[in-house]
């Protein structure tokens, strides 16, 4: 008879995603109970924010996600412009819809290869990480940044794409796409990945919405549900795409009841290649003028008293920002909700019994978890 | 039905965006009414320190994904001691957010078994999303001193 044990797992661990740690009880291999344990990357943003002025929270609020910034500058942004009565030029709106959706690209060519890896087939991450500082070179021939980029700004974003931007952009797509059938052979079409993944860390359909599921994960749950649709902002209204869902896998064998690993996965690959096709029409269609608003002195704004919740689609689900202004200089509460904050702790805790220990680290890594989404 | 048409408190204040305030009797009626009407994705739970009010305010997001609005359900306790009865036995997350607050503002939520520490481990200070904790004196008394070395 096998006694129950405690294993821990993270917060330095390759199958924790990122500085987080599970506590597991086990019995042989089968999870009994799990407990998510953070405050690895507390860093007090939300209090930080409180002290700063409107303006100097915007290189503030980039470092929450590291893997994927410019979902807080968009949402600060947008927050603030909300608050003001602010309305972006059109050109702006392009060029925000670009920088999202390669730092979409980015985001999930590091999930999907981390969600390989964690079942054996490292070359998917490295792949990843590769493919990954293509962006990043972009990133850092646009804004000057290659992680933190500090680009996007309340009415609009810092300055104008550089003369050289599109053929850049084009050159990294036109590769991807040419990548593209080799992750396919690598993950998704491999008989190894697919055994490993199928109807494992199945979030319930029935349950997905009502425990907080957003982006990704839900749409692999069989909703066909993305913000970009629900509240278009940026230029998504103006731009033709697909939502990727279960049981829609495209080119991808439907091989499980979906909301497994395999599905999740299967779903980001598809997003990848959605976000092509949008940053494709976005560069485009882009109209010309400014980029900016006029703005009064930045160190001296005063926002208007009100309360602004907004949200943008992130690579992780829906991803908010409620911003709190009494009419003063320095905003009197910014709190930050992050996908990862249902789906790392409650989810995760729900959906771990019965995982086995072997498939622990996938199921998390599948459901995209960002621990500084978590503690602010 | 649209929460406009459900209650009479309720303001739009700005296309999709529904502000209620409520006091916290009435919460939980309005929460399950709610979701009963298309309200089915709770978003979030806030807190906010009104401190010259002497308040907390905590403000329930919920999402209607088929109405495609907001509503954020504000109710006003007061800043000590007042207690809030738990929501987490109506969306799981809840259990969560209502731990966070009340490690961050020191806020109880009357039958929630975990409020255990979250972030914040063996924390003996005030809860320090509060205006009133000051993060600079907090800082300086306590990293600003080079420890000193005690003989033995």
């Amino acid at each position: 008879m096998m006694k129950e044990y405690e294993l821990f797992i993270g917060p330095n661990h390759p199958g924790a995603t990122g500085n987080m740690s599970y506590r597991l009880w086990a019995e042989g291999d089968k999870v009994k109970r799990a407990e998510t344990r953070v405050g690895y990357l507390h860093r007090g943003f939300e209090k930080l924010m409180e002290k700063r002025l409107w303006m100097q929270n915007v290189p503030l609020v980039c470092r929450i996600c590291v893997p994927e910034p410019d979902i807080n500058e968009a949402a600060y942004s947008m927050a603030v412009e909300d608050l003001m009565g602010w309305e972006i030029p059109e050109r702006a709106k392009y060029i925000r819809t670009i920088i999202l959706e390669l730092a979409r690209i980015s985001s999930h060519l590091m999930t999907v290869g981390s969600i390989a890896a964690s079942l054996g087939i490292y070359t998917a991450a490295q792949w990843g990480i590769g493919d990954r500082d293509y962006i990043l070179d972009i990133f850092e021939e646009i804004t000057g940044g290659r992680v933190y980029h500090i680009y996007i700004w309340p009415g609009g974003v810092r300055w104008d794409l550089p003369k050289n931007a599109r053929e850049l952009i084009t050159k990294v797509l036109d590769y991807l796409e040419k990548r593209k059938p080799m992750y396919d052979d690598l993950i998704l079409n491999n008989k190894v990945f697919i055994r490993r993944a199928a109807g494992v860390g199945v979030v319930p359909k029935d349950k997905a919405i009502e425990w907080g599921v957003t982006g990704p994960n839900l749409r692999a749950a069989g909703y066909k549900l993305d913000f970009r649709k629900l509240e278009p902002y940026a230029a998504y209204d103006k731009i033709d795409f697909e939502i990727p869902h279960y049981p829609k896998l495209g080119e991808y064998e439907v091989v499980s009841d979906g909301s497994d690993i395999y599905t999740r996965t299967a779903i980001r690959m598809l997003e990848i290649v959605q976000s092509i096709r949008i940053i494709r029409q976005a560069l485009k269609d882009m109209p010309e003028g400014d980029v900016l608003l006029k703005q009064p002195q930045w160190f001296a704004w005063k926002v208007p008293a009100g309360y602004s919740y907004v949200r943008v689609e992130s690579s992780k689900g829906e991803f908010g920002y409620f911003v709190v202004s009494d009419g003063g200089k320095k905003p009197v509460r910014v709190h930050v909700r992050g996908a990862s904050y249902t789906h790392g702790i409650n989810v995760m805790e729900t959906i771990a019994p019965g995982l086995n220990i072997a498939d622990f680290a996938p199921t998390a890594f599948s459901l995209d978890v960002c621990p500084p989404e978590i503690e602010r | 039905m649209k929460a406009m048409e459900l209650f009479s408190e309720a303001k739009e204040i700005k296309k999709g965006r529904i502000r209620i305030e409520t006091t916290k009797d009435k919460v939980e009626e309005m929460i399950k009414k709610l979701k009963n009407n298309g309200y089915e994705h709770f978003v979030m739970l806030s807190c906010i320190d009104w401190i010259k009010d002497g308040k907390f305010e905590l403000v329930y997001h919920m999402w209607s994904y088929k109405y495609k609005e907001h509503v954020m359900i504000s109710i006003k306790i007061n800043r000590d001691g007042e207690t809030v009865p738990t929501m987490s036995h109506l969306f799981p997350q809840i259990e969560t957010y209502e731990r966070e607050i009340h490690e961050m503002f020191g806020v109880e939520f009357e039958g929630n078994k975990r409020l255990v520490s979250f972030v914040l481990e063996g924390w003996p200070h005030m809860p320090p999303m509060r205006k009133d904790f000051d993060t600079e004196k907090f800082v300086k008394e306590h990293y600003y001193k080079i420890p000193e070395v005690k003989e033995e």
